[in-house]
């Protein structure tokens, strides 16, 4: 079969040229083939005797005219070209029919059909139109055998030529149109396919080299890096998970979170704020825990999956960042704030010792001027004994070691105990101080009385600083069941509303000047508030430049037997 | 005869203060300003009317000696004053002291409440 294809094939740049070149080969092998089969019965029958070379010299004669006649088409066909080889065959059939009858049946008779093949296989080999070439020259043949035998051309004969030669025209053309349709067809397939495998190629090749991008910055992250997909299975971790949490990469990839944190080396309490974590939807922004002797700082975000505007959760980042470094520089300034504050304590009791006894004259009677001058040192001695006591809790919030301790508390004597230390403050600097309890609040609470003192003081001390004139009011409201809270309501300055939102920061006053007018490092509310967190309430602030400023915390009733809090 | 006020307090200033503010009140004072030595005073000697005792001190803390004083029948009269300058170790051992007092301890504090504690002598 293959060599029967080579053997009809041509090429050729154009496909309808080889297509009618193929086809002209096929025709030829098959009149070629019929001429050899009858050639070889002719010379059977001579030879069998059966007739005479008398009556078929001619016919065995003709064959082989007609086998050397294909052959030699075939090979200008081959060789040289399938239009000439296909106008020659045609001439040669048209000829050959021509001569195939006696020209009474030619031009009139029995074999006018036969020039019907040519006419037809030329709009095919040839081209459309030509059938109307073939169709002229046979009318011409058979017009010039119908006056060399003096009769009158074949009129309808002729008439139908045209007509068989139209009706292959249109055949031809519409079989060409529609054959080139699918050849452009098959180009533009083509071309589309090739720019699709270009642009997949091009895209993968863009995904390997962003993937390796990735790859290369998460493994020179210095955090370490594993993300869990929506089940919490690890599915990838970067080296630096190796170094920090000590556990190879392929022991944490595919492992499950619950089987990682089951690792020797992880804190009891470092691994119930992971279990947290996981549990958890709301977590804070980080948490420290201990693994393997390193102070680990712990953040995890969400992975949503943003398309469909669905938001569904499809995963977990978490980011283990080394703090060994710094928990220990952080230990240690606590540590060591601790000490100074505590060793500059006994100092400064002994000085206001000291200026109370020469303030009540131990040692002899005293003129007013200097039990004024004793009255100031103690005044500034306080004030500095107030400021080392910001400075101890900070330093002990910042180490954790900040507890609250849970009793009970009675609101009334929290007051007393207030008016006991500040009315004294309030009065030098003629301002009022007043307070109110709701009738419907308990009358005893659950809670650190010792830090809610703290709480008091230290808003009743900031409202007292920034208030030159009028009153500074204290309430302790229950707005609902499960709460209670405190009101302190001043009508000094006010805070600016830019500034509103720094005003609990660690060593922070609403401006410079502040400072130094009215002293402090700006801790009081910034321990307030951290207090306030830890007892799992809630702080607010209003305020007004120019008519004064009201701090609204809300507690819960109930608040846990022992919170120790950790600065995140 | 005055009553004995045994103040134990290792900072000299303080323990001066604090004698000064007992005095007036008309306390007699004995001053000890290590615990090692407090532990030894304490076995033998005239039993204190009223013991001021730091929590903080060399050799042998304050918490010790309470303890030990605690299980002493000879103390089951003495009145026992604390003083500390952490409020969470005042308010830890405020059931085994008649009064906590947290530092920075106020001269007027001290010479008051001692002046009510002290009994009136004819």
């Amino acid at each position: 079969m293959r060599f029967l294809n080579r053997f009809l094939t041509v090429s050729s740049a154009d496909p309808d040229d080889t297509r009618r070149s193929r086809l002209l080969n096929i025709l030829l092998a098959g009149i070629g083939i019929l001429s050899l089969l009858a050639l070889a019965i002719f010379l059977a029958m001579i030879f069998f005797k059966l007739t005479t070379w008398e009556n078929s010299g001619l016919l065995v004669i003709g064959s082989i005219i007609t086998v050397v006649g294909m052959l030699v088409i075939y090979l200008i066909n081959i060789f040289w070209s399938e239009r000439i080889a296909a106008t020659i065959f045609l001439g040669f059939l048209t000829f050959g029919f021509a001569f195939s009858d006696t020209p009474e049946q030619v031009a009139g008779g029995r074999s006018l059909f036969v020039f019907a093949i040519p006419i037809i296989m030329a709009s095919i080999l040839l081209a459309p139109l030509s059938s109307f070439v073939f169709s002229t020259i046979s009318s011409i043949i058979i017009s010039v055998i119908a006056l060399s035998i003096d009769s009158i051309p074949n009129i309808p004969a002729i008439f139908g030529f045209f007509v068989i030669a139209l009706v292959s025209w249109l055949s031809a053309r519409s079989l060409e149109q529609a054959l080139k349709e699918l050849r452009d067809i098959n180009v533009n397939l083509d071309k589309v396919v090739v720019e699709r495998t270009q642009a997949l190629a091009e895209s993968l090749a863009r995904e390997r080299i962003e993937a390796g991008r990735h790859q290369a910055i998460l493994n020179s992250i210095a955090d370490g890096v594993i993300v869990f997909d929506k089940n919490w299975n690890a599915i990838l971790a970067n080296p630096a998970v190796k170094s920090m949490l000590e556990i190879p990469i392929e022991q944490v990839e595919g492992k499950n979170f619950r089987e990682l944190i089951q690792q020797p080396g992880l804190s009891p309490r470092g691994r119930g704020l992971l279990y947290a974590m996981m549990e958890h939807e709301t977590q804070p922004p980080s948490f420290r825990i201990e693994w393997n002797g390193r102070t680990l700082s712990v953040s995890a975000a969400q992975v949503y999956d943003m398309r469909n505007d669905t938001n569904v959760n499809i995963g977990t980042v978490a980011v283990f960042r080394d703090f060994t470094r710094e928990a220990e520089v952080e230990k240690l300034k606590s540590t060591f704030v601790a000490i100074v504050s505590h060793e500059l304590r006994t100092p400064l009791n002994a000085i206001l010792g000291y200026s109370e006894m020469f303030k009540e004259a131990v040692y002899g009677p005293m003129n007013e001027k200097q039990v004024n001058m004793a009255e100031r040192i103690m005044k500034n001695t306080t004030r500095l004994l107030g400021l080392i006591n910001d400075l101890l809790d900070q330093a002990q919030m910042e180490a954790g070691k900040l507890t609250i301790q849970m009793g009970t508390v009675k609101p009334s004597e929290l007051l007393e105990a207030l008016h006991g230390l500040m009315d004294k403050t309030a009065a030098d600097k003629n301002i009022r101080l007043t307070s109110e309890i709701d009738p419907n609040l308990p009358d005893t609470l659950n809670g650190d009385a010792a830090r809610l003192q703290q709480i008091l003081v230290n808003l009743v001390n900031n409202a007292i600083k920034f208030t030159d004139q009028g009153s500074i009011r204290v309430r302790l409201f229950h707005p609902d069941e499960n709460r209670w809270g405190i009101v302190v309501s001043d009508t000094g300055t006010g805070i600016p509303q830019s500034e509103l939102p720094h005003i609990f920061d660690t060593f922070r006053q609403v401006d410079g000047a502040a400072t130094r007018v009215h002293g402090g490092f700006g801790l009081g509310l910034s321990i307030v508030k951290q207090l306030v967190n830890i007892m799992n309430g809630e702080i607010e602030v209003q305020s007004l430049v120019g008519e004064g400023t009201t701090f609204i915390i809300t507690l819960p009733l109930a608040i846990p037997e022992q919170v120790v809090v950790k600065r995140s | 005869m005055s009553e004995l006020a045994l103040i134990i307090e290792d900072d000299e200033d303080l323990a001066n203060i604090f004698a000064e503010a007992l005095r007036g009140v008309g306390f007699e004072v004995e001053h000890v300003a290590d615990g090692k030595i407090a532990e030894e005073r304490l076995i033998s000697g005239t039993v204190p009317f009223l013991i001021l005792l730091d929590m903080h001190l060399p050799h042998v803390s304050g918490g010790e000696l309470l303890t030990k004083m605690k299980q002493d029948e000879r103390f089951a009269n003495t009145i026992m004053i604390l003083t500390t300058a952490d409020a969470r170790m005042g308010e830890a051992y405020s059931d085994q002291a008649d009064f906590v007092m947290i530092k920075p301890i106020s001269f007027v504090q001290l010479r008051d409440l001692t002046s009510r504690l002290k009994p009136k002598n004819q």
